[in-house]
Order: structure tokens, then C-alpha cells, then sequence
């Protein structure tokens, strides 16, 4: 079990560098399919590994290649802070069920817009171009 | 590019987006990354490499802080899996930053939002249609 977890933690890991993100989104359905947990403990459990900075290592690759903005990156940082208690203080009173049933919901979300912003950057406003792929 | 100007009308739209990425996070546990990289570059027009570059900064600080406390204090975590998966995200994380300079990250982009759509559809479905 200890090895599926730690395997688990690198499989996220590079999820993280590969597309800038927390790994959250990839840890909380993992820690609920894989290791049976319930989703409330899966979304606490996620949230403590994200407290130390997992994704300094990422981060020095891509400073290195000059592709941070520093000064809207503090301004995220605060905004998620407070925005993150406000969230935590909707979902407690949820029942699991239906906490799991959003977190799908806001999956699918994500996935929608992940795949929007994959189109190829054209300089055209708007979905002009709708060139998937 | 995206430097100066309307800095100050850019820096009040960053910071509701983020706000908006916050509540996500502290509702579903994540970190908020999935939905600040798609909005810093559809909203604020972020190349893709720089917006997950700006993306990671926003993660460093504990930012998720007062949510864990909330569903710490109703017994919603469990500390030994979070530090067993710690290095391995970690570790990962450079492997990754590595890989995403030399990938072209469109198609990979593309395979993790097919992945997390077929998750998603999952959760919900096992969720309310059990």
C-alpha cells in the first residue's frame, strides 16, 4: 500500500510540472478510487499536501526559461487564500455524496476549458478558429 | 507582453479570477491551478507556458491554509497518506517541469482534459446515479 502511495505522489508530480497546476484535482479521485477513501477526507488530505510548496521544483524550470509572472502570481496567491475558506465553509455541511457529485461536475468543467485553451494561440477573438488538434 | 498598460485594471481582473479559482479550491480540496491556467490564458490572453509558469507561484505560499484548518478541525484528513505522497508530487514536479519545456504541451493538455472529463463524468455518475 505504502508503495502504490508514494508511486501515486510521483505519477501527480509530474502532472504538476507538465501543466502548472496543484495536482489536487488528479489526487482527490485517485485517493478516493484507489485508496478507498471518503470524498471529504480525500479533499482535506489533498489540501494538506499542497501546504508545502510541492511545486517549487516545477517552478524553477519554468523561471529559468523567463515564463513567470511574478507580480500576478502574488495577486493569485492572496485571492485563493480567502477564496479557498469561503469554499471549504460550503462544503462541510455537504453530504459526501454530493460533494462528490460537484467535484465531478467541476471535473468536467475543467476538462472543457483545459481543451479550449489547447486550441492553437491565434490572434482572432473569440472561438473563430475552432482547429482542434 | 502581457507587462504594464492597464496594469491596474489587469491586476483587479487577476485577482477575482483568482478569488473565483480560491473557492474552487477550498470546495473541492485542490490547489486551483486547473482553473487559473485555462482563465489566465482565455481571459488574460497568458501564453500557455506562462501561465502555468505563473500558475506554480501562485501554489508556493500555503494558500490553502485556512481551508485545511476547516476540514481539519471536522477530522477531514489523513496526515499520514498526505506525507507519504508529498516527495513523490514533489519529485515529480521537477521530472514534469523538465518534460514540459521539451513536449509540445497542446497534445498532452488535450490527453489530461479528456482524462479528467471521463473522471468527472465517473465521480458524478457513481455519485447520483448509484
Amino acid at each position: 500500500m505504502t508503495s502504490i502511495i508514494l508511486l501515486l505522489g510521483l505519477g501527480v508530480g509530474v502532472l504538476v510540472g507538465l501543466l502548472g497546476i496543484g495536482g489536487g484535482v488528479a489526487l482527490v479521485p485517485a485517493m478516493v478510487y484507489l485508496l478507498g477513501m471518503d470524498q471529504h477526507l480525500a479533499q482535506g488530505t489533498s489540501l494538506f499536501i499542497l501546504l508545502p510548496p510541492v511545486g517549487v521544483g516545477a517552478l524553477r524550470e519554468y523561471w529559468k526559461q523567463g515564463q513567470v509572472d511574478l507580480q500576478a502570481g502574488i495577486l493569485c496567491a492572496v485571492g485563493i487564500l480567502f477564496g479557498a475558506l469561503g469554499g471549504s465553509l460550503v462544503a462541510l455541511p455537504l453530504p459526501s455524496r454530493h460533494l462528490q457529485g460537484l467535484f465531478g461536475c467541476f471535473l468536467m468543467l475543467s476538462a472543457i476549458l483545459l481543451w479550449r485553451k489547447a486550441q492553437p494561440e491565434s490572434k482572432t477573438s473569440g472561438d473563430g478558429g475552432r482547429a482542434y488538434g | 507582453m502581457a507587462d504594464g498598460a492597464d496594469g491596474m485594471g489587469r491586476g483587479v481582473g487577476v485577482f477575482l479570477t483568482a478569488c473565483v479559482c480560491g473557492i474552487a479550491s477550498g470546495l473541492f480540496g485542490i490547489g486551483g491551478g486547473v482553473l487559473l491556467v485555462p482563465l489566465l490564458g482565455l481571459l488574460f490572453s497568458f501564453s500557455q507556458h506562462r501561465a502555468q509558469g505563473t500558475s506554480l507561484v501562485a501554489l508556493i505560499p500555503p494558500t490553502g491554509v485556512l481551508a485545511l484548518l476547516a476540514y481539519a478541525r471536522h477530522g477531514f484528513v489523513s496526515w499520514k497518506t498526505g506525507l507519504l505522497l508529498i516527495p513523490g508530487v514533489f519529485l515529480g514536479g521537477i521530472v514534469g517541469g523538465r518534460l514540459a519545456e521539451k513536449l509540445e504541451p497542446q497534445r498532452m493538455r488535450q490527453v489530461f482534459a479528456g482524462i479528467l472529463f471521463a473522471l468527472g463524468t465517473w465521480q458524478a455518475f457513481s455519485a447520483w446515479w448509484r
